[in-house]
């Protein structure tokens, strides 16, 4: 198969991706098809960017493109079967902080990846992060930071998960600008980064055996 | 063991002319969140009550033994929207948020398309106070105009409190980057669209910014007596965009800002937070010692000494985190290898990663200002 609808998301020619999109789903192919396709050429700018040929602006672009496609893919992949994802992740700007810029760049990666992402959102209680851990049972938790200020937040989340008996079925991220190595002992978390495809390796190199 | 020779005006301006002062100065970005922290006001209270504010920063600089520029100022949520410093909606603490939170910005794609054409039309300052500014705001007119006249205010009631205390503000004017303020106003993807796929209107835009935004900032510098002005920018470094980006739509304009203020002798402060390892290389270009960075703890420090070394002066950069999270212990052995690795030879001022954070724990803040006034003088 030809690899031009991936390399239409590899080199951000939005108008040309779409295009190649529609056309494609109108013949009648397969969207499960397409959207793997979409997939691949997000795979390929996240290994860019990782080897520092990419920067964070191709991450969103290419991102943009991706969420557009989804959104047109919609009522096609409505007809056929789901795709089982690759595993489920819980993220969540956490009590104190109602930033979501760097959240929202994960979670579309880490669709574009097939992960299923439950997102709750800005200044999230941490009861309501241990519930939807409860009710959703991810492979991965990951708590999203601009500023300090939910750093205590996180801390009492991550005792919560222990006290519920939840932490050791997760893995627990945290990510963002202003978070560091320290902070991840000082929550107790497995992983940290400022850096949204680190966390996506994460996630894919842990989700095997789960 | 040697003490003191300067005083504190003396020793940041040493700093500044990339020569070695007595012991590297120590200045603090004391901003009302921090400021509030320390002096055990609530955030309701320093981002809604310019007196209470006020009172804090003196007292903290009482506190803690003081520090030798003033950095931050009454300059509450509602003032950094009225003077457009950030264009942005805001929640404040005690209105829109609880008392305990930092007041937080709200990022959306309020300017649109056709503002480019607006702004390249009316020019930034018109447009803003015009048409932008009452998109994001609940000011009116009438609280606009108080709001304004507040910052004139306790800008004034500072002054003697410093000479009081024998110490001089770090920078008087303030400004945007204008590829910055665009970014926060169209927000980060939207312009960042605007940049790979509309990058003319973006290009003219900036030109206009560019040509508003130097005689006016060097009016304000004049008319403030002061010759060191401030310039943000935390959007354009290589860990957002590529040097084709950089290149095209940062660098010739800032060149131009920077040597515009230095033919009238005042240096040019970057306050440029997020990795510049791979942009500082171009800071080269610039006149030797017309500017400082001021680094935010994610570039290394230590590499841009080696760069800059004789060049440009530092500030920088224990993080917020280690002051949130980390041991007064830890602050100090941070502090100390700041001193002997940046510090050396001079063209050195000690602060913190962009800003102090709210939450910082009042024995890091002492140990990052004792560790600075005594470290070198109890080597000799
Ligand atoms: C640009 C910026 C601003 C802009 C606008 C930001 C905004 N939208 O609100 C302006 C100038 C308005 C601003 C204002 C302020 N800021 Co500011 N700002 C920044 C800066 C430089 C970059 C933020 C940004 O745009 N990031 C872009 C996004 C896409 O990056 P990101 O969030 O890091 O996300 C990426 C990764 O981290 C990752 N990721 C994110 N979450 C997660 C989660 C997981 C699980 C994983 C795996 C990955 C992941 O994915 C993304 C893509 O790779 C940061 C410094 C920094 N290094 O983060 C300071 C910073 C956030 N600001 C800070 C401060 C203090 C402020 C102010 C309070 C300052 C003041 N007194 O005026 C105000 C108000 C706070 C607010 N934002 O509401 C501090 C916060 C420190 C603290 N105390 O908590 C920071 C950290 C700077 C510092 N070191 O001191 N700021």
């Amino acid at each position: 198969m030809s690899q031009e609808l991936a390399m239409a998301l590899v080199e951000l020619n939005r108008d040309k991706a779409m295009e190649l999109v529609r056309s494609r789903a109108e013949k009648g192919e397969d969207p499960l098809g397409i959207l793997a396709e979409c997939r691949d050429g997000m795979t390929i700018v996240g290994e860019r960017f990782q080897a520092g040929d990419y920067y964070l602006a191709e991450l969103l672009l290419s991102g943009e493109i991706f969420k557009a496609a989804i959104a047109f893919l919609e009522p096609y992949l409505a007809k056929v079967l789901p795709a089982k994802p690759l595993g489920k992740v819980v993220l969540a700007t956490v009590r104190g902080d109602i930033h979501d810029l760097g959240k929202n760049i994960l979670s579309v990666l880490l669709k574009a990846q097939g992960f299923e992402v439950h997102d709750l959102g800005v200044d999230v209680a941490p009861a309501k992060i241990v519930e939807t851990v409860k009710e959703v049972q991810p492979g991965f938790v990951g708590f999203s930071a601009l500023i300090t200020t939910s750093f205590p937040a996180m801390k009492e989340t991550a005792q919560m998960l222990v006290e519920a008996g939840l932490r050791d079925k997760v893995k627990l991220m945290v990510g963002g600008g202003v978070t560091t190595p320290a902070l991840k002992d000082y929550v107790g978390a497995d992983f940290q980064t400022i850096d949204a495809t680190a966390g996506v390796s994460y996630c894919l190199q842990n989700v095997e055996g789960r | 063991m040697s003490r003191e020779t300067m005083t504190r005006t003396e020793r940041v301006d040493a700093a500044i002319r990339l020569e070695k002062p007595d012991r590297v100065p120590v200045v603090p970005l004391l901003s009302a969140e921090a400021a509030g922290t320390l002096s055990g006001a609530t955030m309701a209270q320093v981002s809604n009550d310019s007196q209470i504010l006020f009172n804090s920063i003196l007292k903290v600089f009482d506190d803690y033994g003081g520090w030798d520029a003033m950095h931050g100022g009454v300059w509450r949520p509602i003032h950094v929207q009225a003077t457009g410093t950030h264009p942005m909606k805001i929640r404040i603490p005690g209105v829109d948020l609880p008392d305990d939170y930092v007041f937080q910005l709200v990022e959306e794609p309020i300017m649109q398309l056709e503002d480019y054409d607006k702004i390249c039309q009316m020019g930034f300052d018109n447009f803003y106070y015009d048409d932008y500014l009452w998109r994001i705001s609940s000011l009116t007119q009438d609280s606009l105009s108080d709001a304004l006249e507040d910052v004139m205010i306790w800008g004034m009631k500072f002054l003697p409190e410093m000479a009081k205390r024998d110490v001089g503000m770090w920078v008087a004017a303030t400004g945007m980057h204008p590829f910055f303020h665009l970014s926060l106003m169209r927000s980060l993807i939207t312009f960042t669209e605007d940049l790979y796929y509309r990058p003319e209107i973006v290009e003219k835009t900036l030109k206009r910014m560019t040509a508003d935004l130097i005689p006016k900032q060097i009016a304000m510098a004049k008319a403030l007596g002061h010759n060191r002005w401030l310039l943000t920018e935390e959007r354009a470094s290589a860990y957002t965009y590529p040097l084709s980006v950089f290149e095209r739509f940062w660098w010739p304009y800032t060149q131009e800002i920077v040597e515009a203020f230095w033919s009238e002798g005042i240096v040019t402060v970057f306050h440029i937070d997020t990795p510049w390892d791979k942009n500082l290389p171009y800071f080269k270009r610039l006149p030797k010692g017309s500017y400082v960075v001021s680094l935010d703890s994610t570039t290394d420090i230590f590499a841009a000494k080696q760069l800059l070394r004789g060049h440009g002066a530092i500030y920088g950069d224990v993080s917020a985190s280690l002051l949130t999270i980390g041991s007064p212990a830890d602050v100090e052995a941070y502090v100390k290898r700041l001193i002997d690795e940046v510090g050396d030879d001079g063209g050195f001022i000690l602060g913190q990663g962009c800003n102090l954070p709210s939450n910082i724990k009042p024995e890091n803040f002492r140990a990052m200002l004792d560790t600075c006034k005594t470290y070198e003088f109890s080597k000799k």
